[in-house]
């Protein structure tokens, strides 16, 4: 068939299809009526590619350009930045920590500015009750709140150290917001790191507790765990504003309680940036799902402008290990040497990625783990090479 | 959440003829249980005639999800991914559990491939009376040979039941295993390189009724949605989204999944409304081969590797990953990843309760103390890791209270004198101990005379925290049941 008998039958019927097609020319000129002239130099290619779009059997099969923006959101607030420790140069004993100052949900959105930090818990009393996994690594400095500290930082690179200050329990030991003090005081000399201040959960010593070791680190700018609506929390505030500390306001997975509480501490006269948040952390499958819930709600709501609970948050990570999934030996469930961090990181990378910034945890490994990530989440998107190949894995 | 549809919008489409045929008691009961996504369209016969063909349509249209739900596998026995909703659980709820595959090596020997295969088909881990399970094979084609790729997918499919993700980058291990393959598998992946090649042989499988999801992968989301818009303009719609997991930095891969998430959800970008998979197993290979970032405390690689996947899973079933496939199958490991999943996936809107009724803790006799408590899971299972932590050996009786706790219960009239008859009865502690003696969380104070006297049970109120019982029973038990057994003494 000629290319004129063609043009006639297009004509008749306005629409003609071709199954295969050979064209030799040096220029032609295609007038199709109804649509509009193309001009088709001779070239190999090209004649390829007209055969390839006539033919059925053969689609063309490419990636189309589409548009896509990351879907970056505004916020109208902010995250408070709260300092822990003071500087040499106004006095202090050196190490200086921040947390918190976040502009942004996500790291894609913008970088938040301070990465997570881990403090580690140790007590004021020998635990012979942790589990095996833990105490293996602390037994040697038990009998010593100092050594064990000074472990913690040195072996494990603390960023932070929590004292718990658990003697002082009218139940246990009743040892007196005098010697807890002491036994502060001989803590700053030990290590230069900054501390979370923490009684022994009896509602009515703990501020008397708190108070006395707030007197003796004045301007360290200590965490004074915790104010909360069981106790005299008026009495903590005031400790912290007396002696330059902050303060952990802690309620119980309920963002209305811990706004309420916030608000009650900040119409005591505390400056909302000496607040963190630790609006408990439940272990994983303990109730995990309720405390996602509640760091999530707070962090959005803190940046979407409420200032009344923009604070950092806090975690008692360490909860994790009350789990018998964590500490219980059972053979059936694997090595408890494995199976107890783990237990621990899950729960603290949940809290990570909802939003917290202060992990108190027990289990070295755990601690490194979090770090690791935090590392990570401060890193510039992209900035991290990467080299591995995505497909390696169908090989390896 | 994306925009929000009432009950109102889908009556109207419906047959309004309230016959009753779907369970529900009218077209607007099924409207408002369509909408929160407790019903399903197939449970109206009226709207398969063609007559409502056009509203099924737009129902279906109306009601589809954000984010697509694809299956694969087995007719009755499927792994679903995505079909989600919302970007915060506390909006709604997450509906389809992260999907775990574990992966299978087709250069393994055929008595390795079916004996993991069983493994994974097989493998439970018991938590809260629920069954937690593995979804799905991913057999990879270690070896790039079609032939060894097939006999393993023979091999699977002989000795087990479990979804299958068909893992190779080679076109004909996959075109051969198509052919083999009885399920409707998973097909990883189709990728930039592959794209042409892999896309053709899939469209003409296409054209002969094979049914297959398929893996899109990029780490690039333009190309990702491009890929996707590729796909659907050939029919191929069952899609999942691999925006590659890199070890070196699992921070970049989490955010392209948040990305990819916030896209659907709150973007409205239909392109972007695909399950996401991630890959913990790259983590394990990559900690394996020697990148070790925990070597001060865990010298074994392959130990190491387990817990750095197992941590790169938990941060990825908190960012949206719909499937995920790992390497390690040591308990440990699988544990807190099933675990969290069942967390992150529990409905918020359900009330968190157990099922009430009795609970030996321990090893209870006829001489141990009857304590009762209310079946809010929380509660529930603090009580019960304080008891089992602190060694006590009790009768637990849980009251069904609506799943509220003790102090909300007690003001709400659920915890009641009443309701511990009936739980008493049922339960038939009576026949179990030899006394009659019931301890109270302190909590349940203001009740104990309404239980004392709907029961005729002496109540002791105990501890304000289930933390302090274990303390409490060994001070108090004995001397508790002897002043019991003294005062039935001198009454006879």
């Amino acid at each position: 068939m000629g290319l004129d008998e063609v043009f006639e039958l297009v004509k008749k019927t306005n629409r003609v299809k071709i199954d295969s097609i050979e064209i030799t020319a040096n220029e032609i000129v295609i007038n199709i009526p109804t649509i509009s002239p193309i001009s088709i130099p001779q070239t190999p290619p090209i004649r390829e590619s007209i055969r390839r779009i006539i033919s059925p059997e053969e689609p063309r099969i490419e990636i189309p350009e589409v548009d896509w923006e990351p879907p970056v959101e505004k916020y109208k607030g902010y995250i408070r930045e709260v300092q822990f420790g003071r500087p040499k140069s106004e006095g202090g004993r050196g190490k200086v920590i921040k947390i918190g100052g976040q502009r942004a949900l996500y790291r894609f959105e913008e970088v938040q500015p301070n990465p997570p930090v881990v403090t580690f818990d140790i007590f004021d009393m020998p635990m012979p009750g942790l589990p095996k996994p833990v105490r293996e690594y602390f037994q040697d400095v038990m009998e010593d709140p100092v050594e064990w500290a000074k472990k913690c930082v040195r072996e494990f690179n603390a960023d932070m150290v929590t004292i718990h200050h658990i003697s002082t329990d009218p139940k246990i030991k009743d040892t007196s917001p005098r010697e807890a003090a002491r036994l502060m005081e001989d803590l700053l000399q030990a290590v230069d790191v900054p501390f979370v201040i923490g009684g022994s959960g009896d509602p009515k010593k703990d501020p008397l507790v708190l108070e006395a070791c707030a007197q003796v680190t004045e301007g360290e700018r200590c965490l004074l765990a915790s104010a909360n609506l069981d106790l005299d929390y008026k009495r903590v505030a005031d400790a912290a504003m007396r002696y330059d500390h902050n303060v952990l306001s802690w309620t119980i997975m309920d963002p209305n309680m811990a706004r309420d509480l916030n608000r009650r501490l900040i119409s005591h006269g505390l400056d909302g940036d000496r607040i963190v948040m630790d609006p408990t952390t439940c272990s994983l499958g303990y109730g995990i799902e309720f405390s996602i819930n509640a760091m999530t709600r707070l962090r959005l709501a803190g940046l979407k402008g409420d200032e009344l609970v923009n604070m950092p948050m806090s975690s008692g990570t360490t909860n994790a290990i009350g789990a018998r999934e964590a500490w219980m030996a059972k053979p059936e469930w694997g090595d408890r040497r494995y199976r107890l961090p783990l237990w621990e990181i899950t729960t603290g990378l949940t809290m990570l990625l909802c939003g917290v910034d202060l992990f108190m945890m027990l289990h070295p490994l755990s601690a490194t783990v979090i770090k690791e990530f935090g590392r990570l989440l401060v890193s510039k998107p992209g900035k991290i090479e990467v080299s591995s190949d995505n497909y390696q894995w169908i090989k390896a | 959440m994306a925009k929000k549809i009432s009950a109102m919008d889908i009556y109207k489409l419906l047959p309004k003829i309230n016959c009753k045929k779907c369970g529900e008691s009218s077209c607007m009961a099924f409207a408002t249980k369509l909408q929160e996504r407790k019903a399903s369209l197939d449970q109206c016969p009226v709207l398969k005639s063609p007559k409502f063909e056009k509203n099924r349509k737009k129902l279906e249209e109306l009601l589809s999800p954000p984010v697509k739900e694809v299956w694969f596998g087995y007719k009755d026995r499927k792994a679903i991914l995505g079909g989600e909703e919302v970007m915060y659980r506390y909006e709604l709820t997450f509906f389809n559990p992260t999907a775990i595959g574990v992966d299978i090596s087709d250069k393994l020997s055929e008595e390795e491939i079916r004996r993991r295969a069983k493994f994974i088909e097989d493998f439970f881990f018991e938590r809260t009376g629920e069954k937690l399970k593995l979804d799905f094979i991913a057999l990879r084609n270690a070896s790039d040979d079609p032939e060894r790729f097939v006999r393993a997918l023979e091999i699977i499919q002989e000795s087990t039941k479990v979804p299958v993700a068909l893992c190779s980058l080679n076109v004909e291990s996959i075109e051969r295993a198509l052919d083999v393959v009885k399920s409707k598998p998973l097909i990883y992946a189709v990728t930039e390189q592959n794209f042409p090649e892999m896309m053709k042989m899939l469209i003409s499988k296409k054209k002969d009724k094979k049914d297959f999801a398929v893996v899109l992968s990029s780490s690039n989301i333009k190309t990702l949605k491009g890929m996707v818009k590729a796909s659907l303009s050939h029919g191929i719609e069952d899609l999942v989204l691999d925006p590659h997991t890199t070890p070196e930095n699992i921070m970049d891969t989490l955010d392209r999944f948040v990305m990819i998430r916030r896209s659907a959800i709150e973007r409205g970008d239909k392109l972007l409304g695909y399950p996401i998979l991630g890959l913990p197993i790259n983590t394990y290979f990559y900690v394996l081969s020697g990148n070790n970032p925990i070597g001060q405390f865990v010298k074994e690689l392959d130990k190491a590797a387990a817990i750095m996947e197992a941590s790169a899973a938990c941060a990825m079933l908190n960012r949206y990953a719909d499937g995920i496939i790992i390497h390690g199958t040591e308990i440990w490991e699988l544990m807190p990843i099933l675990t969290l999943r069942q967390a992150i996936y529990t409905d918020p809107r359900k009330p968190q309760a157990v099922e009430p009724g009795l609970y030996p803790i321990g090893n209870p006799d006829e001489n141990s103390p009857v304590i009762m408590t209310t079946n809010f899971s929380l509660t529930f299972y603090t009580v019960t890791g304080d008891f089992e932590k602190d060694g006590v050996t009790c009768w637990l009786l849980v009251m069904d209270t609506e799943g509220k706790a003790v102090d909300v219960a007690v003001a709400g009239g659920q915890y009641c004198g009443e309701n511990a008859k009936k739980l008493i009865e049922e339960t038939k502690i009576g026949e179990k101990v030899n006394h009659r003696i019931i301890i109270l969380p302190g909590l349940a104070a203001p009740v104990r005379g309404d239980i004392e006297e709907k029961t005729g049970w002496t109540c002791v109120v105990g501890t304000r925290d289930s933390s302090q019982v274990g303390e409490f029973l060994r001070k108090n038990w004995n001397r508790i049941l002897e002043e019991w057994r003294a005062k039935q003494g001198s009454g006879n």
